[in-house]
């Protein structure tokens, strides 16, 4: 009967055998296997994974296979993902904000068995306890990776020609961003700076306010809407301000990308950006703090390690021991020479001091000194959701559309209470 | 007025083209002639730099083959599981025959779109997310497929069933030796429309998948645009051209076939 | 008509395995959205049952309005344009000739290849320096535009995108259904002076009127579903202004962890849908009554 061939009951056997082979097919992590997953692109990610294998070289018995997951927000939403379904990697990096909401929830490993040699090393004002505030009797589940504050970059031969020096104060940024810019055929920017919640929460720092106070979600009051509105007036009445486009580090990356070009005098960025941003140029680059209002303040920035709750104990203790590693002052001050991100550990710093890489790359040294007026932030596992959903995404909107911004902020406070 | 249109249509090959061309140019550019020339279509040489790199950051095999075998499972499944629901719903005389053709016809209007979100939170418990069968069985029926193929069925006439029982054979014979060779047009449309689409899906891949060794290679090429030091778009085109070609010599080889599997769809 | 099964449980067991993925898969999950809309429940703590709250947030902050406007807003740029590009291209490639069959490629090339590619790749042509568009307008002395900068401009721009990844489809579908027009009607119109126009209008139209309507809802509801070339080119913004309506829902719950609300515009999603098969449903009837009429 069967003149031809058709899909055989064979091939759906064979099929079905394949899917089921193929549902039994996560691997379990083979003893000392350590699933890192990582947030970096560019260069970053290649002096990671450069550090991994150094650290493959010096020992054997732990092997750490990094996976990379897309930018901080899309390697937390795996995380959450991961942490949801039971498939978690052993270790991962989250930005800061994030961890007393992680915390609460009660996914995330106590860390103390790094041990207290490398705890009683780390930079105070970097490690889980120094960046948050009232968060002393929580549990220690996050260890500082690659931490940063915002800086300012400026074009030293635009500055030169003008004779200009770096802001410290908000007069001064908008009489430097209007002495900066240009318009016409060669148009260029005075400043840009990404309309993002970090560097918002810098604004309202400097102008005396905190985003929490006494508990209660105030996001600066009085202070929040002069941040906004110190956007808007560069923005609009001045014109000397670009707010770049794009979501998240699109922006970031396209403010980078202006100042490369030689389109923006000035910009504020991530000290993490140091090494990219004096490779790439084709001008010499200053790094200046940033300029301060009723005083100075910056929030600091970047991501901690953290360890999901629940997992085997050799597993465990294999994620730690490359932790515990990673913290030594020679890789913390690798690190940070490499990236930009600060030396989490004090030995490392000294030790960046001692060599005179801080004499010879004073663009480093910005951040660190910058410390001094770095603010905590508040140990609040809402936190997270007042940046993502509050916040951020009404920032852009207020300024690029001028609204008022105290009716703004307002409404910001009424989504971020109502949870 | 000839003239005219042949003109028109010259563009809008370009225009079509055009993108295509300007992706492989730039994939063999180098960042720095990328920086200071960006316009000029042609590469001072053709480097391969960008392809190294992306063979290098990616394990490009293992997603290839992740995306070939789920697209693969799913067309085999899909086929392999329509035939004997077609032939019942064509062929067979049962009660409740009217509610299973609701039922199948119901779900043709209910895209992955509308279930995923329940789907993620029923497969994460049972630990199935990051697996084959996570990508693979919620798209082991079509229910288009599925009702291509009892259309295809009712034409086929009862007396070659009935003379196949006579000669002894069973229904599974029947369905996959007997019936399926006739309806193969129907089957090898289903197959290959269910094949690039799977193949090129981002979606759901993109929601049931975290681990290294179950991405698929659309994700992956999606997250080459890494962010926070420029893009490199060379690299970026490069694993783009990488994703798009098995696809484009695909389409060239079987234009044919595939174009009759999108206008079966649409005129059925 | 039908044949007897030979035994009594075989229809069932033949259908078992289809039903059971498409009850699994497709009709137990909308229960479980409908149910979950009424839940607070970010995927790591406890549910918390919050009544019509979620209902009620979406439409109090005004985000549900305008989802569905925007989502609409998309739709139809991306259903006129590729209906009427589509149509056009059909009409003008419906010959004989290499050069035709090698446009006819070209245009539904775009079709094949997956969304993601097509994002990225135009990402490229449009970035605002660098890209291929930004330049060649610069050189033609245009005012740039910010094409995914402006949220006056994102919106038309992804549709755009799409326009140009689907009109090989309606143009394929199209010129299937011109196989229906006969040759020698046509003929004879020409040689009783019918202009090319005059044919099109009373000839080729009324013949091409249900696939027109076939091809516009079909591309209306694949238009409500698009995602990729969100994710990938926008993330949803700037200013959520290229926020539509499946974007929305992943990012309340993967990115919000809100499974809760993205349920709740899951079930509105699904009812959206529903109408709008209804609707298609009700044209396709329309034009096959009308054509039976005329």
């Amino acid at each position: 009967m069967s003149r031809e061939r058709g899909p055989s009951r064979r091939v759906f056997a064979l099929g079905l055998g394949a899917l089921f082979a193929s549902a039994c097919d996560r691997p379990a992590r083979p003893a000392g296997e350590v699933a890192f997953w990582f947030s970096y692109g560019g260069n970053n990610r290649k002096v990671l994974l450069e550090l991994v294998s150094r650290f493959h070289r010096e020992q054997s018995a732990v092997r750490v296979v990094p996976t990379f997951q897309g930018d901080y927000f899309e390697g937390l939403v795996k995380l959450r993902t991961g942490l949801f379904v039971g498939a978690v990697p052993t270790i991962t990096h989250v930005v800061g904000e994030v961890v007393p909401y992680l915390a609460r929830a009660g996914v995330l490993e106590r860390l103390e068995g790094v041990g207290d040699a490398v705890l009683s090393d780390l930079e105070p004002a970097l490690a889980q306890f120094g960046t948050f505030e009232g968060a002393e009797d929580e549990p220690l589940v996050a260890l500082p990776f690659n931490r940063s504050t915002p800086i300012a970059f400026f074009n030293r031969t635009i500055f030169r020609e003008l004779g200009l020096s770096p802001p410290t104060t908000w007069d001064e940024l908008r009489a430097v961003a209007s002495r900066a810019s240009l318009v016409g055929e060669e148009a260029r920017w005075g400043f840009e700076c990404p309309v993002d919640w970090w560097f918002w929460t810098a604004l309202v720092g400097q102008a005396g306010g905190r985003l929490v106070e006494d508990g209660r979600i105030t996001l600066g009051g009085e202070p929040g809407a002069r941040a906004l509105e110190l956007w808007q007036a560069m923005v609009h009445d001045d014109r000397t301000m670009r707010s770049p486009p794009g979501r998240d580090f699109n922006a970031w990356e396209a403010s980078n990308g202006d100042f490369l070009a030689g389109r923006a005098a000035m910009i504020w960025t991530s000290t993490a950006f140091v090494r990219y941003l004096e490779e790439n140029a084709s001008f010499p680059v200053g790094a200046a703090p940033l300029p301060g209002d009723v005083r100075r303040a910056v929030p600091t920035g970047g991501t901690f390690f953290v360890m999901p709750k629940g997992l085997p104990a050799p597993e465990r203790e294999a994620g730690l021991a490359f932790l515990r590693w990673m913290m030594q002052p020679q890789q913390a001050s690798e690190w940070a020479r490499r990236t930009g991100y600060m030396p989490v550990s004090q030995a490392g710093r000294r030790e960046l001091e001692a060599t005179g890489f801080f004499r010879e790359h004073p663009n480093f040294k910005v951040a660190v000194d910058q410390l001094s007026v770095a603010q905590r932030w508040p140990w609040a596992p809402e936190l997270f959701r007042v940046q993502r959903e509050a916040v951020q995404p009404r920032l852009e909107a207020a300024v690029s559309e001028r609204l008022d911004v105290r009716k703004v902020l307002a409404e910001a406070r009424l989504v971020a209470e109502a949870g | 007025m000839d003239r005219l249109v042949t003109v028109a249509l010259a563009l809008v090959a370009l225009v079509w083209v055009g993108p295509y061309l300007w992706m492989v140019a730039t994939s063999f550019k180098s960042l720095d002639e990328l920086v200071r020339a960006p316009a000029w279509p042609i590469p001072s040489r053709f480097r391969l730099d960008a392809y190294r790199e992306v063979f290098s950051a990616l394990p490009v095999w293992r997603y290839t083959l992740n995306s070939i075998v789920m697209a693969t499972l799913i067309g085999v499944l899909q086929a392999a599981l329509a035939l004997p629901a077609g032939y019942a719903l064509a062929k067979l005389e049962f009660t409740g025959k009217r509610v299973a053709f609701v039922l199948v016809m119901a779900c043709l209007i209910i895209p992955p779109q509308v279930t995923f979100v329940p789907v993620f939170t029923m497969l994460g418990p049972l630990g199935l997310v990051n697996t084959m069968t996570a990508l693979v069985v919620p798209f082991a029926v079509s229910a288009f497929g599925t009702f291509l193929v009892r259309q295809a069925m009712l034409s086929v006439p009862n007396e070659l069933i009935e003379a196949a029982r006579l000669d002894g054979a069973g229904e599974l014979t029947i369905i996959y030796r007997v019936l399926a060779p006739l309806v193969r047009p129907t089957l090898a449309a289903m197959f290959l429309f269910s094949f690039v689409y799977h193949y090129s899906d981002y979606f759901w891949p993109l929601m049931m998948t975290t681990d290294d060794h179950i991405r698929t290679l659309p994700v992956a090429v999606a997250l080459l645009r890494e962010q926070g030091t420029g893009v490199r778009w060379h690299i970026v085109m490069a694993g783009n051209v990488v994703l798009t070609m098995p696809v484009l010599v695909l389409f060239i080889v079987a234009q044919r076939r595939i174009l009759r599997a999108v206008t079966a769809r649409a005129l059925s | 008509m039908s044949l007897r099964p030979t035994r009594t449980f075989h229809p069932y067991a033949m259908l078992a395995p289809t039903l059971a993925v498409l009850a699994l898969f497709c009709l137990v999950p909308l229960g479980v959205a409908f149910h979950k809309s009424f839940f607070a429940w970010d995927l790591l703590t406890e549910p918390e049952p919050v009544g019509f709250g979620n209902y009620r947030a979406l439409l109090a902050s005004g985000e549900l309005g305008e989802l569905i406007v925007r989502t609409l807003a998309y739709s139809v740029v991306v259903v006129s344009a590729s209906l009427t590009l589509g149509l056009a291209l059909a009409v003008a490639l419906n010959r004989e000739g290499r050069f035709y069959a090698f446009v006819r490629s070209a245009v539904f090339s775009a079709y094949v290849v997956s969304w993601v590619a097509v994002a990225l790749l135009w990402l490229w042509l449009l970035d605002p320096q660098a890209g291929l568009i930004a330049r060649v307008s610069k050189g033609l002395g245009l005012t740039p535009v910010d094409w995914l900068g402006n949220p006056r401009v994102v919106l038309f721009t992804l549709a755009g995108v799409t326009v140009w990844k689907i009109t090989g489809y309606a143009m394929v579908i199209f010129l299937a259904g011109l196989q229906d027009v006969p040759r020698s009607v046509l003929e004879a119109a020409a040689l009783d002076g019918a202009g090319p126009w005059q044919r099109f209008r009373y000839i080729v139209w009324p013949l091409l009127r249900p696939t027109a309507t076939f091809v516009a809802t079909t591309s209306l509801i694949l238009s409500f579903q698009a995602f990729d070339i969100v994710r990938v080119m926008t993330q949803g913004g700037p200013v959520r202004s290229s926020t539509i309506f499946v974007y929305a829902i992943y990012e309340q719950v993967f990115v919000n962890m809100r499974v809760g609300r993205a349920s709740a515009l899951t079930v509105v999603f699904f009812v959206l849908l529903l109408g709008l098969t209804g609707l298609q449903w009700w044209l396709w009837r329309k034009s096959a009554d009308s054509r039976v009429a005329t």
